[in-house]
């Protein structure tokens, strides 16, 4: 059911990073592959009254209970309904296993660091301040995802 | 063992395990050199302070002087002040020899001699680096470390290998320091023998770290979790044998949980032992003599808590001595002894502990505390006029609120209180306050005794599930669809609960928790449907309904924490994995209540006789039926008993029916005989409905009883109007007829009556009893009643009335007679005005109850109350208000009207 993905970025040779990369909406995103702990498809959550909208419910992550983030939400793209291909994205912020909800996964993409553009103010309509940079490929441009920020963002932390 | 005892046990216990790696550190820092691990020498420098700070604190002098001495040396290593070397590691070897041989035989390590280690530690500080004389005390030290030092053979032999280093040249110093260290062999032999015993002694007891325990505990938690799911599963599919291991399963997991539990349960004198100390220092500074009495220090809880208790209630004693506790001058003044009393108190309540922390001191005066907050702006005028007394001594635990007169260094600063409510709420406790003006103060503290594993109820609203801790419940309670009329109700827009003759505030859990109301939810109040699940739940005080959708079971849940990103939910204390493996989230209750604004049912009830909407008032009665079609319903305040006799039982005597019982005969009324009523059924058996009156027992006969119910007493006076008979009311469809037992007994045999009514007259007037009853039927029923035997009636309708018509001094009243719930002025409210008020002061107040609630005759008796009768039980509240105003009666003998 859940697909282990090792961080093997120490064996990369020097220079080269490693995203996750996957859907929300269209937009193809990525995230530092070193953060993600596994994917699931555990989508059915429990609802936590009085959460902020971007929380989806939480998880039983192998007996830790897990908050799942509404990506799309955090993103401010308007919501959509939970399909066969969505996706519990399972990151370690900062010791806490979180999950985030995406549309679709999609490859592991490896690139040099020079290859990353800094992000610009707005990529299609997501504010770039949540944006560490983006990587165009020959068709496409992949959005990399600040984890910090989109998780701070959407965190009560004081 | 003593608690003293106890503690030094555990402090042999522990200094050992500091201990423990000394030497092996000692050695790691001296390999180092001029590189040393400033960390390393830290650890040891705190291993070596803790010793040095609990020996104080238990008075070890010697103890203490060593470690002193030798945590000054690390301090200075620390500080990179001094370079470890062989001899300087040397003698700080010896020392923590002969610091492990002091813990050893603790009990006599005041009388052992510490001299020349405390020298030539002081002598390496002051820069005379190792010396002659540690070698000096050498033939000392051994002869008591040997015993101890066994195990740790290797390492003290390496200790003596590295130090063959010469001595350095004698310091001025030295001299001095072999003079002292001439005495220790004698103490030192001593102590050495009597040694061996503690040894053996600490073995009973193991030290395991914290975190392997939680460690178990989680794994406890897990293995609770799969116990759980496996009986699911097995619960399902019966058969095969699987019950029984299962079931074996089931119990070991519970045995060993609990045992795991057990582990870290502590007791919370370990908290307690530091408030002598804080009592005694905080009287000195304040000038206040004070007794602090600790009870229960025996009461275990788990060691987060007892870790976590400490500093809310050193706040709270220090407030005590502080606030409360006046200085001896003032307490004389108040006519009380010059020395305070402080009752720290712990003990198990319902699966709970709670503390207390009571006072005899000034108390709280709730007048000043409201014109503070008002002043403070903490609380508007109007809110400050809405409180009810307790509200407002609860106004302490408001945020920015301080009750000192004037701020002292002691407590007071306007944080505190609040912050202490909130880490006790941190803990799943709670706190509330008593307090009684001149007499003192009660904290009250109410903890979980564990943190980690809680039984609790699961309950469903919609499709999602809720966990409610089971200390947080006190009942439940389910209303079918054809009670919904008698049981709830609003107050204002809040629904409400009829729950044995109070109110309790209902908090719908789907709206409380911003959920969509269900596409077919009908109020509770007009609804049909299904009947409604209410979990009566209390948190402190407080106490309201919570209303589900539907009850599962109760279940042992682990309690898991939320991520980050659900900190803010007030309602909700965490999140567990039920046994399907779904998640449940757990209900704080207290912010629950807090955030739906529920007050204590005492200030609901308080609050609803201002406001003057009070429920209906609710009488118990018996229902039963003489003939088919005839109901009948009788007081249960009246009903001493009820007894089944064959009819044959009955025998008639000179026309009176007679039933023997136990040893003597009591005279039994049929319905028929003395009011208009069909002629009763006569089965083969009966039961009696047995009451008392004129000294003696009546059985009533009722051929078949039909139920017990709580019903409103705005009764029909009129219909069925005949002696005997109050009035009627409709239940179930049937017209029902309320009977008046003393009535039918007076009918029945008048004789018996006679002898209460007044004496012949002489002049002047009767006895005037002030009647306040909002009900107008029992209002007319009571003074009816009073003036049938001769007393004057003012009736009035609440107690405002009542008091206004006592102000207006147009009557003389000798006797006060008062319903307690009533609308603008409650019965203890018209007591306590009365009471206080010179002129009215004296007059006896008699309270009418329909039920006889504990809390209210303790309410009743604070404010002043005489006496408690209840309003049905005629001859109890006769004799009650003849005593009384015969008693009183100053210038109104009690005397009978001329028509009487």
């Amino acid at each position: 059911m859940a697909t282990k993905v090792a961080p093997t970025n120490h064996e990369r040779p020097a220079g080269e990073v490693q995203f996750a990369t996957f859907y929300v909406g269209d937009i193809l995103l990525g995230i530092d592959i070193r953060h993600v702990q596994e994917i699931n498809r555990q989508l059915e959550v429990t609802r936590v009254p009085h959460a902020r909208d971007e929380v989806r419910g939480v998880i039983n992550l192998r007996g830790e209970v897990a908050t799942v983030i509404d990506l799309r939400k955090v993103l401010g793209l308007p919501s959509a309904d939970v399909t066969r291909e969505s996706r519990n994205l399972i990151v370690n912020y900062d010791g806490e296993a979180i999950g985030l909800l995406v549309d679709r996964i999609s490859d592991i993409l490896t690139i040099n660091a020079e290859q990353i553009d800094p992000p610009p103010a707005n990529v299609r309509g997501i504010d770039g301040r949540l944006l560490t940079g983006v990587h165009t490929l020959a068709s496409s441009i992949v959005v990399l995802l600040d984890i910090e920020e989109a998780l701070g963002a959407a965190s009560y932390a004081e | 063992m003593s608690f003293e005892d106890e503690l030094l046990g555990e402090f042999v216990v522990e200094s050992n395990e500091h201990l423990a790696d000394v030497e092996n550190q000692f050695l790691a820092i001296e390999e180092m050199g001029e590189n040393v691990d400033v960390d390393l020498v830290n650890t040891v420098f705190r291993a070596i302070h803790s010793i040095k700070g609990a020996a104080g604190f238990l008075g070890m002098t010697k103890i203490n002087d060593l470690a002193h001495a030798l945590e000054n040396l690390l301090n200075m290593m620390r500080n990179l002040e001094l370079t470890p070397t062989s001899e300087i590691v040397d003698v700080m070897l010896r020392a923590a020899d002969r610091l492990k041989g002091l813990i050893g035989d603790i009990q006599n390590s005041n009388e052992a001699d510490v001299s020349g280690h405390v020298a030539a530690l002081d002598a390496v500080a002051a820069g005379q680096h190792a010396s002659a004389n540690a070698s000096g005390v050498d033939a000392a030290a051994p002869a008591i470390d040997e015993p101890t030092a066994a195990v740790e053979e290797p390492v003290i032999a390496k200790a003596t290998a590295v130090q063959p280093t010469p001595p350095m040249v004698p310091s001025t110093t030295e001299p001095e320091a072999v003079v002292e260290t001439s005495a220790p062999p004698a103490a030192a032999a001593d102590s050495a023998d009597k040694q061996v015993a503690p040894a053996t002694h600490a073995d009973a007891s193991i030290r395991v770290s914290v975190g392997l325990l939680d460690k178990l505990m989680n794994l406890a938690g897990e293995l609770v979790l799969s116990r759980n799911q496996l009986m699911q599963v097995v619960g399902a599919q019966a058969g095969g044998g699987m019950e029984g291991i299962a079931a074996r399963l089931d119990q070991i997991t519970s045995e060993l949980q609990e045992s795991i539990m057990q582990t870290r349960m502590q007791q919370i004198g370990t908290v307690f032992g530091r408030f002598p100390r804080i009592v005694r220092d905080l009287g000195a500074k304040l000038n206040k003599e004070c007794e602090l009495l600790i009870e229960g220090k025996e009461v275990e809880v788990d060691k987060t808590i007892v870790e976590a208790i400490g500093d809310p209630l050193t706040h709270l004693i220090r407030n005590s001595m502080d606030h409360g506790v006046e200085t001896p001058q003032a307490r004389i003044a108040a006519g009380k002894s010059p020395q305070g009393k402080l009752h720290l108190r712990a003990f198990y309540q319902a699966g709970k502990v709670r503390i207390e922390i009571e006072d005899d001191g000034a108390g709280i005066d709730p007048r000043k505390l409201r014109e503070k907050a008002v002043s403070k702006g903490v609380i508007t005028p109007e809110e400050s006029e809405q409180m009810t007394e307790r509200e407002a001594v609860r106004l302490i635990f408001h945020p920015g609120f301080s009750m000192a007169a004037e701020v002292t260094d002691v407590s007071g600063r306007g944080v505190g209180m609040d912050v202490v409510r909130t880490n006790i709420a941190k803990l799943g406790g709670t706190v509330d306050v008593e307090s009684t003006v001149g007499q003192g103060t009660n904290i009250v503290i109410t903890l979980p005794l564990t943190l980690a594993i809680i039984p609790s109820l699961i309950v469903q609203v919609r499709n999602d599930r809720f966990a409610i801790p089971q200390v947080n419940i006190a009942e439940l309670v389910r209303v079918r669809p054809q009670e919904f009329h008698e049981r709830l109700g609003r107050v204002k827009d809040a629904e409400v609960l009829r729950l044995r003759g109070s109110l309790l505030p209902l908090v719908r859990l789907d709206a409380a928790l911003g959920m969509q109301p269900a596409a077919d939810a009908k109020s509770v109040v007009d609804g049909e449907g299904d009947a409604t699940n209410i979990i009566v739940v209390e948190s402190g005080r407080q106490q309201f309904g919570v209303v589900v959708d539907e009850l599962h079971d109760s279940e042992e849940i682990v309690v898991k924490p939320l991520g980050r990103h659900i900190k803010d939910g007030s309602c909700l204390s965490g999140a567990t994995i039920l046994g399907d493996g779904h998640v449940a989230l757990i209900l704080d209750i207290a912010g629950l209540g807090s955030n739906q604004e529920i007050r204590s049912s005492d200030d609901k009830r308080e609050e609803e006789h201002r406001l003057g909407v009070g429920a209906q008032e609710m009488q118990s009665v018996l229902l039963f039926t003489n003939h088919e079609h005839e109901s009948f319903a009788v007081c249960m305040d009246v009903v001493s008993r009820i007894e089944r006799v064959r009819s044959d039982q009955i025998d008639s005597v000179g026309g009176q029916e007679l039933v023997q019982y136990r040893n003597s005969t009591m005279p039994i009324i049929r319905l028929e005989e003395v009011i208009t009523a069909k002629p009763g059924e006569r089965p083969k058996q009966v039961y009696l409905i047995v009451f008392e009156t004129a000294g003696k027992e009546i059985g009533l006969v009722a051929p078949n009883l039909e139920d017990i119910r709580d019903v409103p007493v705005d009764f029909d006076t009129i219909t069925f109007r005949e002696p005997g008979v109050l009035g009627s009311l409709v239940i179930n469809e049937h017209a029902t007829r309320l009977v008046d037992l003393f009535n039918l007994a007076e009918i029945a045999h008048p004789d018996w009556f006679e002898a209460k009514k007044f004496d012949a007259a002489d002049d002047g007037l009767p006895p005037l009893i002030l009647l306040a009853e909002d009900s107008s039927f029992f209002r007319k029923q009571v003074a009816h009643m009073f003036v049938e035997k001769g007393y004057r009636v003012v009736e009035c309708e609440d107690g405002l009335e009542a008091w206004q018509a006592l102000e207006s001094g147009e009557h003389e009243f000798d006797l006060i007679v008062t319903d307690i719930e009533m609308p603008n002025m409650n019965g203890f409210e018209l007591c306590r005005n009365v009471k206080q008020s010179a002129v009215h002061a004296h007059l006896p107040v008699i309270a009418l109850t329909s039920l006889a609630g504990s809390a209210d005759v303790q309410h009743g008796l604070e404010v002043g109350i005489d006496d408690y009768q209840i309003k049905m039980d005629r001859d109890r509240l006769l004799n009650a208000v003849h005593n009384f105003a015969g008693q009183h009666a100053g210038n109104n003998q009690p005397r009978q009207l001329a028509n009487a």
